[in-house]
C-alpha cells in the first residue's frame, strides 16, 4: 500500500514541474484522491484502536466489580448490615444487600457491552482489511460451534 | 497495522511442516503461471507444456474461487510427458486450506473393502469443512500466588492469585479445586498463563521476560514470552478444517475413535454418512460451517473398471463432491470389465463429462532444461557434454530413464572422486543399467535360454 503511495507522489510531483495550470489542477485532483484515501484508512484503524482500547477499559472496570463482589462475600461472613461504598470521593454506608443488587447489574451492563464491542470490531477489521486492500480472513464470518458439537469432535481438533 | 492489534480476534492457522524425501516429482513446486495466468516457459520446477499448464491454471481458479465442484478433469498424455507434474503442480499451489487426496487407480482393488468403498472414502476425504472453535479464555502473567494453608492441616485450602496484562491487573479468589490444578501445572510467579472460563483448564505458556532474570539455572526447554497485551478477559476464535471422512470415521461406532490412527478404518456404514451429511447441511445453514470442495487426484484411471465408473458418474451429482482430476496414459483400449474398445479406457457417457487436458512429449530443448532441474534437485553436478549426452539418451530411450542416469552416474563419479559427472560416467552406467528397448531386444535375442518362453507370444494385453 504504501508502495503505491510513493509511486503516485513522485507522479504528482513530476508534473507540478510543468507550468501548464492544467497539469497542475491534475497533480491537485490526483493528491487530493490520495490524502482522502490515507484518511480514510486512518480513521479506519484508529476507529478499531479505539475500540480495542475502550474494551480494555471495560474489562478492568469488570475485574474491578468482581473484587468488590468478591470482598463483600467475605465481609458477609462476619455479617454485619452495611459497608462503606466509595462513590467518586465521598463514601456513603449501603446496605449489603442493595450494594451486591448495584454491582451485579453494572456487572450485566459491562458484559452486554463488551460483547457488542466485540461484535462491531469484527466489521470495522472487516472494512479496514477491505480498505488496505488485504484478503479477508478465512472462516472469520463463521458463527462458533457450541462446546457439545466441539466436545464431539475434540480428538480431531486437537491433532 | 491495526489489523494486526486486533490479533487475539484473528482466527489461527495451524501451520505443517512438510518434510518430502526427493522423489520424482519433488522438484515441482506450483504450475508455473504469471498473475495473468500465462506459463512461462521455466518456472517452480515445470518445463514447457504451456498449453495444457495455462488450461490447469484455469481450472486452478476456478478450483480456488469454488465454482465448480462435482466437475471432473482428464489429464491425457504419453507417458513421460508430465502429467502427474500437472497434477502436482495444482497441488501445489491450491495451499495447505484445501484439501488434495492424490489416489493411483489400482489403489482401490482390497480385499478389505469395496471398490466403491474406497472410492467413496476417497471422494471425502476430498472434501473439507471449515469450522470455528470460540473459547473465553483469561491470558495473564501471574504476578503473585497466595496458598493459605489450615492450621491444622485438614480442611479446605483457599489463595489469592494476582494476574497482570501489559494494561491491567486484578486479583482472584482461589477455590480448593484451582489451587489443586494450579500446583498441578506448578505455575509460579511469572508464568504466563490461560484460564479457559468453561472448563477452567490452565495452560502455561511460559516465563515471563521480565522475569528472566531470576534463575540462572534454566531448563532448556523453558520459553519465554512477552507479558499479554490487552483485556485480562479474552475471546479467542480457532478456525478449523476437518475433512468429512475425518468425521465419519470418528462417528463409525464399530471403530471407535483409536481407527484414524491404526490407518485401517474398514468400511464405514452409510447410514453414518448420511448422518453426518445431514449434520453439516445443518451446520451450513446455521452459518457454523463452510463447505471446501477440494481435488482428487486419480492416477492411472484406466485401471478402474466399469463398476467403478458408473459409480464415479454418481458421485459426481452429489451435491457435496469435489473435483475429480484423472489421469491416463492410455490411448483407445478396452474398457476394464467389459469387451468395448474407448478412448483412453474411459466409457463414453464418462468421457462426455470430462474437461481433457493434453500433454505433448517434451521437445529437446525442454529435455534439456528438465535433466538440469532435476540435477539441482538431486545434487548432482553435470558437465555440459554430459548434459549434451544424456539429453541425447532421454530423447532416444525415455525421459524416465535419463532421468535414473543422473543419481546412478552422480554415484559412480563420487566413487572415482571426482566432482563433475563426465561423460564416462554416463557411459558407465548407460552400460550397466538397460533402458527398456534395449532390455526387449535383449530378450528377444535370447528368448530361447529363458525359462517359459513362447515363441510368438502377444503383446502386453492391460486394460
Amino acid at each position: 500500500m504504501f508502495h503505491v503511495v510513493v509511486v503516485s507522489w513522485s507522479l504528482g510531483q513530476s508534473q507540478s514541474g510543468d507550468s501548464n495550470p492544467q497539469s497542475e489542477y491534475i497533480m491537485d485532483d490526483e493528491s487530493q484522491h490520495i490524502l482522502k484515501y490515507l484518511t480514510e484508512i486512518e480513521v479506519a484503524a484508529e476507529d478499531v484502536l479505539s475500540d480495542k482500547q475502550q474494551m480494555v477499559d471495560l474489562d478492568v472496570k469488570r475485574h474491578r466489580n468482581r473484587e468488590a463482589l468478591s470482598a463483600l462475600r467475605d465481609v458477609s461472613q462476619q455479617s454485619e448490615g452495611k459497608v462503606k461504598v466509595c462513590f467518586g470521593n465521598m463514601f456513603i454506608k449501603l446496605p449489603k444487600a442493595t450494594t451486591k443488587n448495584m454491582i451485579q447489574k453494572d456487572q450485566e451492563q459491562l458484559d452486554r457491552e463488551i460483547s457488542d464491542l466485540r461484535k462491531r470490531l469484527k466489521a470495522k477489521v472487516n472494512h479496514l482489511n477491505d480498505l488496505q486492500g488485504k484478503p479477508e480472513l478465512t472462516g472469520y464470518n463463521l458463527s462458533p460451534l457450541t462446546s457439545d458439537e466441539i466436545k464431539a469432535i475434540h480428538s480431531l481438533l486437537k491433532r | 497495522m491495526a489489523a494486526q492489534m486486533a490479533a487475539t480476534k484473528v482466527p489461527e492457522v495451524r501451520d505443517i511442516t512438510r518434510i518430502e524425501r526427493i522423489g520424482a516429482h519433488s522438484h515441482i513446486r506450483g504450475l508455473g503461471l504469471d498473475d495473468a495466468l500465462e506459463p512461462r516457459q521455466v518456472s517452480q520446477g515445470m518445463v514447457g507444456q504451456l498449453a495444457s499448464r495455462r488450461a490447469a491454471g484455469l481450472i486452478l481458479e476456478m478450483i480456488k474461487d469454488g465454482h465448480i465442484a462435482g466437475r471432473a478433469v482428464l489429464i491425457a498424455g504419453q507417458p513421460g510427458t508430465g502429467k502427474t507434474a500437472i497434477a502436482m503442480g495444482i497441488a501445489q499451489s491450491l495451499g495447505q486450506d484445501t484439501p488434495f487426496t492424490a489416489i493411483a487407480g489400482s489403489e482401490i482393488f482390497s480385499l478389505e473393502m469395496s471398490k466403491t468403498e474406497a472410492l467413496s472414502q476417497a471422494f471425502r476425504k476430498a472434501i473439507g469443512v471449515r469450522i470455528k472453535e470460540e473459547t473465553e479464555i483469561i491470558e495473564g502473567e501471574v504476578v503473585e500466588i497466595q496458598i493459605d494453608r489450615p492450621a491444622t492441616g485438614t480442611g479446605a485450602k483457599v489463595g489469592k492469585l494476582t494476574l497482570k496484562t501489559t494494561e491491567m491487573e486484578t486479583i482472584y479468589d482461589l477455590g480448593s479445586k484451582m489451587i489443586e490444578s494450579l500446583s498441578k501445572e506448578r505455575v509460579q510467579a511469572g508464568d504466563v498463563i490461560t484460564i479457559d472460563k468453561a472448563t477452567g483448564k490452565i495452560t502455561k505458556l511460559g516465563r515471563s521476560f521480565t522475569r528472566a532474570r531470576d534463575y540462572d539455572a534454566m531448563g532448556a526447554q523453558t520459553q519465554f514470552v512477552q507479558c499479554p497485551e490487552g483485556e485480562l478477559q479474552k475471546r479467542k476464535e480457532v478456525v478449523h478444517t476437518v475433512s468429512l471422512h475425518e468425521i465419519d470415521v470418528i462417528n463409525s461406532r464399530t471403530q471407535g475413535f483409536l481407527a484414524l490412527f491404526s490407518g485401517d478404518t474398514g468400511e464405514i456404514k452409510s447410514e453414518v454418512r448420511e448422518q453426518i451429511n445431514a449434520k453439516v447441511s445443518e451446520w451450513r445453514e446455521e452459518g457454523k460451517a463452510e463447505i471446501i470442495p477440494g481435488v482428487l487426484f486419480i492416477d492411472e484411471v484406466h485401471m478402474l473398471d466399469i463398476e467403478c465408473f458408473s459409480f464415479l458418474n454418481r458421485a459426481l451429482e452429489s451435491d457435496l463432491s469435489p473435483v475429480l482430476i484423472m489421469a491416463t496414459n492410455r490411448g483407445i483400449t478396452r474398457i476394464r470389465g467389459t469387451n468395448y474398445q474407448s478412448p483412453h479406457g474411459i466409457p463414453i457417457d464418462m468421457l462426455d463429462r470430462l474437461l481433457i487436458i493434453a500433454t505433448s512429449p517434451y521437445t529437446e530443448k525442454e529435455t534439456r532444461q528438465i535433466l538440469k532441474i532435476r540435477c539441482e534437485e538431486e545434487d548432482v553436478e553435470l558437465s555440459e557434454e554430459a548434459h549434451t549426452v544424456l539429453t541425447r539418451i532421454g530423447l532416444e530411450t525415455s525421459l524416465r530413464y535419463a532421468i535414473q542416469l543422473i543419481s546412478t552416474a552422480g554415484l559412480v563419479c563420487r566413487k572415482r572422486r571426482g566432482t563433475e559427472v563426465q561423460v564416462e560416467d554416463i557411459k558407465r552406467v548407460y552400460s550397466l543399467f538397460l533402458d527398456e528397448s534395449r532390455s526387449s531386444q535383449y530378450m528377444k535375442e535370447y528368448q530361447d535360454s529363458f525359462l517359459f518362453n513362447e515363441t510368438q507370444g502377444t503383446q502386453m494385453e492391460t486394460s
